[in-house]
C-alpha cells in the first residue's frame, strides 16, 4: 500500500508543481505574489474545456490553444493590472492586492458565464493500467509526471541558456541596473507573464483531464497549494517549484493514508512551517544577501 | 435616518476597523506581511463565545478572554515564525490560519462543520463603536511612543534597526501579540452579533479582505486604515445596484484604486496631518510644515521612500 | 503637500458617494405586488445551491403570476447574492426587513447562512423557509421559521436497511466530507442506522467539499475490502470518489443521500455510479403529476436544463407560501403564519410536504433510487409516518 500511496503523490504533487512552475517564474522576476496564477489555471482548462466539448477539437489542438489563450491572457493582465503599479512609486503590496482583484474579476466572469456547477471534462484518453509490484500507476499518471518533469526542464533551460533567459535573470536582480544596461524590461517581464501564464494553462488542462472535472472556483486553493508548493522549494527556483510540489503532495497523501484524513490540510501546511523553520529559504531557495 | 439596516452596516464597519487596525501594526506599521489574520479572528471568536455560552460569563469579559487567547497564539506563532522574512513569514501566517480553520473543524467543543449557534446578541452599535475608539487612540497611542517608533524601524530596515540597538525579534513579536488582540476583539464582537459562527467563514479569503482594507486605505496609516475598512464595508452593499456584476465591479475596483492610487487612498497621511490641514484651512496659510509638529510619525517620515523592489 | 490634499479631497469624495449610492432607493416595485425575498449565494463557494434554489423560485413565481397573483397582486422576487458570507447574509436579511419590507424569505439553502438570517426574520415578523438546511437548530429559532427539506432521519435508516438486508451488503466504508454540516450530519445517522441492522462500518474516512483528489482514501479503503461506500455528502465529490474507486479497480456501490440524488452526478460519475443506492423526496423515473409538471416546466424555461433538489425546494417553498397567503386572505403576519404552519399533504414538486407541529417538514413518502443505465430507477417507496 505504501508504493501505491507514493503514486498517488508523487501525481498529485506533478498536478501542484505543473502550476508552481508559472508561479515560480513571475514571482522569480519581479517578485510578485501573483495570486491570478490560480485563475488562468481554471480559464485554461475552460478553454480546452469548451474546445472539446463544444467544438470537437483534438484534445492535442486544444491544450495548444488553451495555452495560447492563456498566455495572451496573461500578457493582457500584466499590461492593465501590474504595469502600470510597477512606473509608480508604490510598494509591493499594492500590486499583490491588484492580483487579488484580478482574481476575483476572473474567477466571477467565468462564473457568471459558465454557472457554479462542476462540469465533466471528458474522457479524452483511455485509460491503461501497468503494475509496479503491489502498486499500479496508470498512463495519464505518467503523462502528467513526464509533462511537468518536461516543462521545468525546458523552462530551466530557457532562464538559464538562453538570451531572453539571461535578460530575465538580470531583470530579477536588479531592475533598474538591467534597465540601464539596455534590457526592454517591459518587454522581457511580459514574456516573463506569457511563459508563466501557458504553464498555468497547461496544467489546468491537465489537471482537468486527470480528475475529470473543471468548475470555476478551482483556482483558489489550487493557486494557495500550488504557492506552497513555491516557497516550500524555494520560490523563484525552477527545480524547486517540482520539488516543492511533489513533496507537498506526497506529504498530503501520506498524511491521509497514515495519519488522518480529517486532518489532511492542516498536515500540508504543518510541514510547510516545519521545513520554513528549518530552511527559511525554502528547500533549494538561496538567502538573499541583504545590502546595509 | 438611520434605519435598523444602516444601523447594521455601520456596526459592521466598526468590527472591521478594530480589526484592521491590528493587521494595520502587524504589516501597515512593522512590514510584516501576514495572510492569517482571519485566524486570529476566528480564535478571538470561537473562545469568546465558548466562554458566553458554556461558561454563562458576561459579555465583557468574553471579549477580554477572546483578544487575549488571540494575542497569547499571536505569540506562539510570533516566535518560531518571526526569524522568517518578507513572504516566507508570508506563507507561513496564511499555513498558520488554514491549520486553524481545518483544527476547528474537528474540534467537538468549536461544533466541527455545524460551527457554533444561538450565541446571544450582546455587541450593537454603541458597544462596537466605543470600542472602535478605544482602539483608535491606543493606535495612536502606539504609534507615538518608542514602541510604535521600533515597529517603523523594522519596516524601514531591519537590519539598521538591529544596528541600532531595536531588538527586532522581541518588538516583531510585541507587534504579533497587539495586532492579534485587536482581531480577536474583533472576532469576539463579531461572534456576539451575528450570533453565529463557522470555520468556513474564517477562510484564507477573510484574511485577504481584511488585507485589501490595510492596503486600500494605505499602509501604516491610522486615518487610512479606517477609510479603508469603511469603504470596503461599504462596497459590497452599494455594489448591490449593479446585481449580478457585483463582484467583476469589485475585483475591478480593486485593481482600479491600486492604479489610481497604489499607496492606499490616504497613504502616508496620519492625524497629525490632518490636523495641520484644518490648522491650514482656519487659520488661513499659517500651518506649521508637514510632519513638523510633535505627532512623532508625521507624514514626511512617513511618506519617505518606501522599499521598492517591483 | 497640495497633492496630498487632493488626494485626502478625492478619497472624501469616494465616501460621500458611496454613501449616496447608499441611501439612493433601492429599485422601485409599483404598489400591487408583494415581495418574497430571495437568500442564498450566487457566487463563491456555495454559489450552486443558491443559483438552483433561486432558479425554481422564479419559475413557481412565473406560474403563480401567469394565473393571476396572489390576493390581486404580483409576486416579485428581491434577490442579493449573499456569496455564502455570514455578514452578507446578515445585512441582506435586515435589508429585506427595513428596505424592501419583503413579506417572506425563502432561503438559505445551507445551514449556517440559515441561522444566521432567521433570528432577523423572526424579530421582523417574516416567515422563512430555508429551502435546504437539514442540520438541528433552525426551526427552533422561532415561530417563523420553516423548512421543505427532507428529514434524513427517515431517509438514512431506511437506506441502510435496503443495502444490509436486500442486497446483502454487510461492510461499509463510511466517508465524510468535513466542512459540509449536512454531511456531518448525516454521518452520524448513517452510523446509526448500519450499526442496527447489522451492518459493520470497517473504515472512515474524510474529505472536503471541493477535493479533486481522493486517490490517498481510496487506496486505503480498497484495503479494508468493502462492500459498499457510503458517502454523506453532495454529488460532485460523490461522483469523483466513485471515478477514483473506479481507476483504482475498487469494484464496490455507493449508498448516500439525497444530496447524490442529481443529474450531474451520472453525468460526472458516467459508469462509475452504477448502482449506486440513495433516498430521495421524489423519484425522476416515476414522477408524480407535480413532479413532472416542474421537471417538464424547467427544462423548458431554462434551455433543457435538468432541475435539481434545491431547484425543486426552491419552488415548493414559493408555492406553500403562495398557498398560505390565498388562505388566509391576507398579509397579516400572523394570519399568514398561523397559514404556513397548516400546510398539509401539500403536492410540492420535491414530494408531498407536511408541517408538523413544530414547523419541521415530513415528506412521505421517500423513495429509495438507484442508478441503472445510466438513469436513475425507482427500488422502492417508504411510507413515513409522524
Amino acid at each position: 500500500m505504501f508504493l501505491q500511496q507514493l503514486i498517488n503523490g508523487v501525481t498529485l504533487g506533478s498536478t501542484y508543481a505543473l502550476i508552481a512552475l508559472g508561479y515560480t517564474m513571475v514571482y522569480g522576476i519581479i517578485l510578485l505574489i501573483n495570486f491570478a496564477h490560480g485563475e488562468i489555471y481554471m480559464v485554461g482548462s475552460f478553454i480546452a474545456l469548451i474546445l472539446v466539448v463544444s467544438y470537437k477539437v483534438n484534445i492535442v489542438a486544444a491544450f495548444f490553444a488553451a495555452m495560447l489563450g492563456c498566455m495572451i491572457l496573461g500578457v493582457l493582465m500584466e499590461r492593465i493590472a501590474y504595469r502600470p503599479l510597477r512606473h509608480k512609486n508604490s510598494n509591493r503590496l499594492s500590486a499583490l492586492i491588484s492580483a487579488i482583484g484580478v482574481s476575483i474579476f476572473l474567477s466571477n466572469l467565468v462564473l457568471m458565464l459558465r454557472g457554479p456547477q462542476t462540469t465533466r471534462f471528458p474522457d479524452v484518453i483511455e485509460y491503461q493500467f501497468y503494475s509496479i509490484g503491489p502498486a499500479q500507476i496508470s498512463n495519464l499518471q505518467i503523462l502528467i509526471i513526464v509533462i511537468s518533469a518536461a516543462l521545468m526542464l525546458g523552462l530551466q533551460y530557457i532562464v538559464m541558456r538562453t538570451k531572453v533567459g539571461k535578460a530575465m535573470r538580470a531583470t530579477s536582480m536588479d531592475m533598474q541596473t538591467a534597465y540601464l544596461m539596455g534590457i526592454n524590461v517591459n518587454r522581457i517581464v511580459a514574456i516573463t507573464f506569457a511563459i508563466g501564464s501557458s504553464l498555468g494553462a497547461a496544467a489546468g488542462v491537465l489537471v482537468g483531464i486527470y480528475f475529470n472535472a473543471v468548475s470555476p472556483l478551482m483556482g483558489t486553493m489550487a493557486g494557495m497549494k500550488a504557492f506552497t508548493a513555491a516557497v516550500l522549494g524555494g520560490i523563484g527556483s525552477i527545480p524547486g517549484a517540482m520539488l516543492g510540489g511533489v513533496l507537498l503532495g506526497v506529504a498530503e497523501v501520506l498524511g491521509v493514508a497514515y495519519l488522518s484524513s480529517s486532518y489532511r490540510d492542516a498536515i500540508a501546511f504543518g510541514i510547510l512551517i516545519i521545513i520554513l523553520l528549518i530552511k527559511p529559504s525554502g528547500i533549494l531557495g538561496q538567502r538573499a544577501l541583504k545590502k546595509v | 435616518m438611520i434605519n435598523a439596516y444602516y444601523l447594521q452596516v455601520l456596526t459592521i464597519m466598526g468590527i472591521n476597523v478594530i480589526m484592521a487596525l491590528g493587521l494595520n501594526l502587524i504589516t501597515g506599521v512593522t512590514g510584516q506581511l501576514s495572510l492569517g489574520h482571519a485566524a486570529f479572528m476566528s480564535i478571538g471568536a470561537y473562545a469568546a463565545a465558548i466562554l458566553t455560552l458554556n461558561y454563562g460569563a458576561p459579555f465583557w469579559l468574553a471579549l477580554l478572554f477572546g483578544a487575549l487567547v488571540a494575542a497569547f497564539f499571536g505569540v506562539l506563532l510570533g516566535f518560531p515564525t518571526l526569524r522568517l522574512s518578507g513572504d516566507y513569514l508570508a506563507i507561513a501566517t496564511m499555513g498558520f490560519g488554514e491549520i486553524t480553520r481545518v483544527i476547528l473543524l474537528n474540534l467537538d467543543i468549536a461544533g466541527r462543520a455545524l460551527g457554533i449557534s444561538g450565541i446571544p446578541h450582546s455587541s450593537n452599535f454603541s458597544t462596537v463603536w466605543i470600542l472602535a475608539v478605544l482602539s483608535i487612540v491606543t493606535m495612536v497611542f502606539v504609534g507615538n511612543s518608542r514602541l510604535g517608533r521600533a515597529f517603523l524601524a523594522i519596516r524601514e530596515d531591519e537590519i539598521a534597526a538591529e544596528a541600532m540597538g531595536v531588538n527586532s525579534t522581541y518588538y516583531k513579536i510585541q507587534a504579533f501579540a497587539l495586532g492579534s488582540f485587536f482581531a480577536g476583539l474583533g472576532g469576539g464582537l463579531y461572534a456576539h452579533y451575528i450570533t453565529y459562527l463557522n470555520p468556513s467563514d474564517f477562510g484564507f479569503m477573510k484574511s485577504i479582505e481584511i488585507l485589501n482594507m490595510v492596503v486600500l486605505g494605505g499602509m501604516g496609516s491610522i486615518p487610512g486604515t479606517i477609510l479603508g475598512a469603511g469603504v470596503l464595508t461599504a462596497v459590497p452593499e452599494v455594489l448591490r445596484a449593479v446585481r449580478e456584476y457585483r463582484m467583476l465591479f469589485y475585483g475591478g475596483l480593486l485593481v482600479f484604486m491600486m492604479i489610481f492610487k497604489p499607496n492606499g487612498l490616504l497613504g502616508g497621511v496620519h492625524f497629525s496631518t490632518i490636523r495641520n490641514w484644518l490648522i491650514r484651512i482656519f487659520k488661513g496659510s499659517a500651518g506649521s510644515p508637514a510632519g513638523g509638529s510633535r505627532g512623532g510619525t508625521g507624514a514626511g517620515e512617513d511618506a519617505k521612500t518606501r522599499v521598492q523592489e517591483g | 503637500m497640495s497633492k496630498k490634499r487632493l488626494s485626502a479631497l478625492i478619497s472624501i469624495g469616494l465616501v460621500v458617494v458611496l454613501a449616496l449610492g447608499a441611501l439612493l432607493p433601492m429599485a422601485a416595485f409599483a404598489a400591487g405586488e408583494l415581495k418574497i425575498g430571495f437568500l442564498g449565494a450566487l457566487s463563491g463557494n456555495v454559489a450552486i445551491y443558491g443559483t438552483q434554489s433561486l432558479k425554481g423560485m422564479k419559475l413557481a413565481v412565473e406560474e403563480i403570476n401567469a394565473a393571476g397573483g396572489v390576493l390581486g397582486k404580483k409576486l416579485v422576487i428581491v434577490e442579493e447574492d449573499d456569496r455564502g458570507d455570514k455578514t452578507e447574509v446578515a445585512n441582506i436579511m435586515q435589508k429585506y426587513a427595513t428596505q424592501d419590507k419583503v413579506f417572506a424569505v425563502v432561503g438559505d439553502p445551507t445551514t449556517g447562512a440559515t441561522k444566521v438570517a432567521a433570528p432577523i426574520a423572526q424579530q421582523n415578523k417574516i416567515i422563512l423557509i430555508s429551502p435546504g438546511s437539514t442540520a438541528p437548530g433552525v426551526v427552533e429559532i422561532g415561530d417563523y421559521i420553516f423548512r421543505d427539506t427532507l428529514l434524513d432521519s427517515v431517509g438514512a435508516p431506511a437506506i441502510a436497511k435496503y443495502a444490509i438486508q436486500t442486497k446483502k451488503w454487510k461492510r461499509f466504508a463510511l466517508i465524510t466530507s468535513i466542512n459540509n454540516d449536512f454531511s456531518v450530519g448525516l454521518s452520524k445517522l448513517f452510523e446509526a442506522g448500519i450499526k442496527k441492522y447489522g451492518g459493520q462500518v470497517v473504515i472512515k474516512e474524510s474529505v472536503s467539499d471541493g477535493d479533486t483528489d481522493f486517490s490517498a482514501q481510496i487506496t486505503k479503503i480498497k484495503a479494508a475490502k468493502p462492500d459498499a461506500i457510503v458517502f454523506s455528502a453532495y454529488y460532485t465529490e460523490g461522483a469523483l470518489i466513485m471515478k477514483e474507486a473506479q481507476k483504482q479497480g475498487l469494484k464496490v456501490p455507493m449508498v448516500g443521500g439525497d444530496g447524490l440524488t442529481a443529474p450531474p452526478y451520472i453525468e460526472i460519475g458516467g459508469k462509475a455510479v452504477e448502482g449506486s443506492i440513495f433516498y430521495n423526496g421524489f423519484s425522476p423515473e416515476q414522477p408524480t403529476a407535480n413532479t413532472r409538471k416542474f421537471l417538464d416546466a424547467f427544462a423548458k424555461k431554462y434551455n433543457g436544463e435538468v432541475a435539481e433538489l434545491f431547484a425543486a425546494q426552491g419552488y415548493d417553498a414559493v408555492k406553500i407560501i403562495a398557498a398560505a397567503l390565498k388562505k388566509a386572505g391576507t398579509t397579516d403576519p400572523k394570519a399568514f403564519r398561523d397559514a404556513v404552519a397548516a400546510t398539509k399533504e401539500f403536492p410540492g414538486a420535491s414530494g408531498t410536504i407536511t408541517f408538523l407541529s413544530n414547523r419541521e417538514p415530513l415528506k412521505s413518502p421517500v423513495y429509495l433510487l438507484t442508478v441503472k443505465n445510466g438513469e436513475f430507477g425507482l427500488l422502492a417507496k417508504v411510507p413515513v409516518k409522524e
